[in-house]
């Protein structure tokens, strides 16, 4: 295998692969690699955890075909170090030469015959719209569970709702729900996808137009102009957030977003460790303390159009931050029963019923 | 005691350690232990109790039941100190079994989604079940508990199992084998015998607290 590649387009893809690739090179290193593969002037790159698998193309110069499995974190390395223009990479049975002007590399390889068999998912594919798809994720994704103990909580449910596609998240603790009205998808669709795998297509979502999504029993594919992105789908029971939607919240306060993130942001100074920030919500508006009166203390009073009975409620401050951030409109809306059951964050206008982050108090 | 000595075992085989400089540790117990200046815990020499120690001025003389003897010649004596140390309150191990067992009985969710506990400490005649537990569709589930999961461990829950499947009370039961770490060997067997295995992480458990409020 030889070929000649601009150092920029093959460090892009390399730094894609070199994040799918197991980091632990334990029984099985030829997880770690990344399969190179040339085909005429088609160079084909794959990687994979053996629960997530990128399949990526780049357009190169193919002096000779051939494959060759190395170390995807070090051909990264590598490629990164070099300045910008041409490379060639050769590979013979064991080895690996990246050549760069007057510099040369000359690492090993894996034998490429380890490296397992890949596959997209065999679903029928769909296309949905790259910028609103990426947005939903963006909004989405950040309530999904990092315990893998409980493995049902670190996949984004993706779902038909009402004919349109719906994705959920949820730690135990925060709830977020995205309607994505524009895209249409059959109600019986429910799949729990890896959070993981998600924020990896968020990123390659990034400057796309359009992206095909392929749903088989076992995986599901995110094809992103030509990049491929498999993941397995959790089997897990997903809980019934639905009853968690239903509620009515007499309380509402409508403020700015921006101002409550900036406030938000003092606020966690000394909020440490994930304690709790004070909502005091009164007709005078919305007004955040954070520490404790016998050691150190914060304190801001923020605008706001408030209806309901006077209420003082806590949240984790990080969760809270999170929801606020991820509502795109200049104002939002924090709805609230009383401080022990939770509150919802949505958009203020037109959007508000297309997303919405349920978040559960801390203890005062 | 430290001291410039060396040292004769004469026994099963001989042994001999040069002249050097010593830690001599006589136990209370009768135990004694000749120590280099380094390593956690292994002596370079020992002689377990129950033994009988001979001194003279320039020599140690301990002798057990087998008549196996350990002989230290003192070259000069550098420290001689006694202390009496009392009763030792045992080693304190954080996130042995009896934690990790009362904070998987507090969150058995943590095992598995869903699960609920029945008992901690279910009697049996043969010892107790760690934790018995319900599944999410109503089965009886039999979890023992490691910090380190080794075959033993399956072995044991495996007993437990052929006897709680003789109380049609239980209905099914099914087993679960949960430690910190689960060795290979014991993963082979559990799935041999039919047996779910779990890794659990100790601190993320104790950093979870049951009075949170959450929405599940």
């Amino acid at each position: 295998m030889k070929f000649r590649s601009e150092r920029e387009q093959l460090a892009e893809a390399l730094g894609l692969a070199s994040r799918i690739a197991s980091g632990r090179v334990g029984a099985l290193p030829a997880l770690s690699g990344v399969r190179l593969q040339v085909k005429g002037d088609v160079l084909h790159l794959t990687s994979t955890d053996n629960d997530m698998t990128l399949q990526a193309t780049l357009p190169v110069g193919g002096d000779r075909d051939g494959v060759s499995l190395i170390s995807a974190k070090l051909l990264n390395d590598i490629v990164r170090s070099l300045p910008e223009g041409k490379i060639t990479l050769e590979a013979t049975a064991e080895s690996l030469a990246v050549k760069s002007g007057r510099s040369q590399f000359t690492v090993p390889t894996y034998n490429a015959l380890d490296f397992p068999n890949v596959t997209p998912s065999a679903g029928a594919p769909f296309s949905v719209p790259a910028g609103e798809f990426g947005e939903a994720l963006r909004q989405v994704v950040r309530a999904a569970s990092g315990d893998q103990m409980r493995i049902a909580l670190t996949g984004v449910l993706l779902t038909g709702e009402e004919g349109s596609l719906r994705l959920v998240a949820t730690d135990s603790y925060r709830l977020a729900v995205r309607d994505v009205t524009s895209i249409v998808i059959a109600a019986s669709t429910k799949v729990l996808i890896p959070s993981r795998a998600l924020s990896e297509v968020q990123r390659l979502l990034s400057g796309a137009t359009e992206a095909a999504i392929s749903l088989d029993d076992n995986s599901v594919t995110f094809d992103v102009g030509g990049t491929k992105l498999t993941t397995r789908i959790l089997t897990n029971e997903y809980p019934n957030y639905k009853n968690l939607l239903s509620g009515t919240y007499p309380n509402a306060i409508t403020t700015g977003r921006d101002a409550l993130l900036d406030a938000l942001r003092r606020a966690r100074i000394l909020a440490k460790d994930q304690g709790p920030v004070r909502l005091a919500m009164t007709g005078n508006g919305l007004k955040l303390t954070a520490g404790t009166k016998d050691n150190d203390e914060f304190e801001e009073d923020l605008d706001g159009v408030y209806s309901g009975t006077d209420i003082t409620i806590a949240f984790n401050s990080d969760y809270l931050a999170a929801g606020i951030d991820a509502i795109p409109t200049d104002d939002v809306i924090i709805k609230t029963i009383d401080p022990a059951r939770p509150a919802v964050i949505t958009a203020s206008g037109d959007t508000d019923s297309e997303y919405l982050y349920l978040l559960m108090p801390q203890r005062i | 005691m430290i001291a410039r000595c060396s040292v004769k075992y004469a026994g099963r085989l001989e042994s001999r350690l040069d002249e050097a400089t010593r830690l001599i540790m006589v136990k209370a117990d009768g135990c004694v232990a000749i120590h280099a200046d380094g390593g956690a815990y292994k002596p370079l020499n020992w002689m377990n109790a129950p033994n009988v120690l001979t001194e003279t001025e320039r020599e140690w003389v301990v002798t057990n039941p087998k008549g196996e003897t350990l002989t230290i010649t003192l070259h000069e004596v550098l420290l001689d100190t006694s202390h009496e140390l009392g009763e030792d309150p045992g080693l304190s191990k954080d996130g042995v079994e009896a934690h990790l067992q009362e904070l998987l009985a507090a969150l058995p969710d943590a095992i598995e989604d869903g699960l609920t506990l029945i008992r901690r400490e279910h009697p049996t005649a043969i010892g107790p079940v760690d934790l018995l537990c319900r599944d999410r569709e109503g089965r009886t589930v039999a979890i023992e508990v490691k910090r380190r999961g080794e075959i033993d461990g399956v072995e044991q829950l495996a007993r437990y199992l052929e006897y709680l499947s003789k109380d049609s009370s239980l209905g099914e039961v099914r087993g679960i084998f949960v430690a910190q770490v689960i060795k290979p060997q014991a993963k082979t067997l559990a799935t041999t015998r039919g047996l779910a295995c779990v890794e659990v992480d100790y601190d993320t458990l104790r950093g979870r607290k049951p009075d949170e409020l959450t929405l599940f």
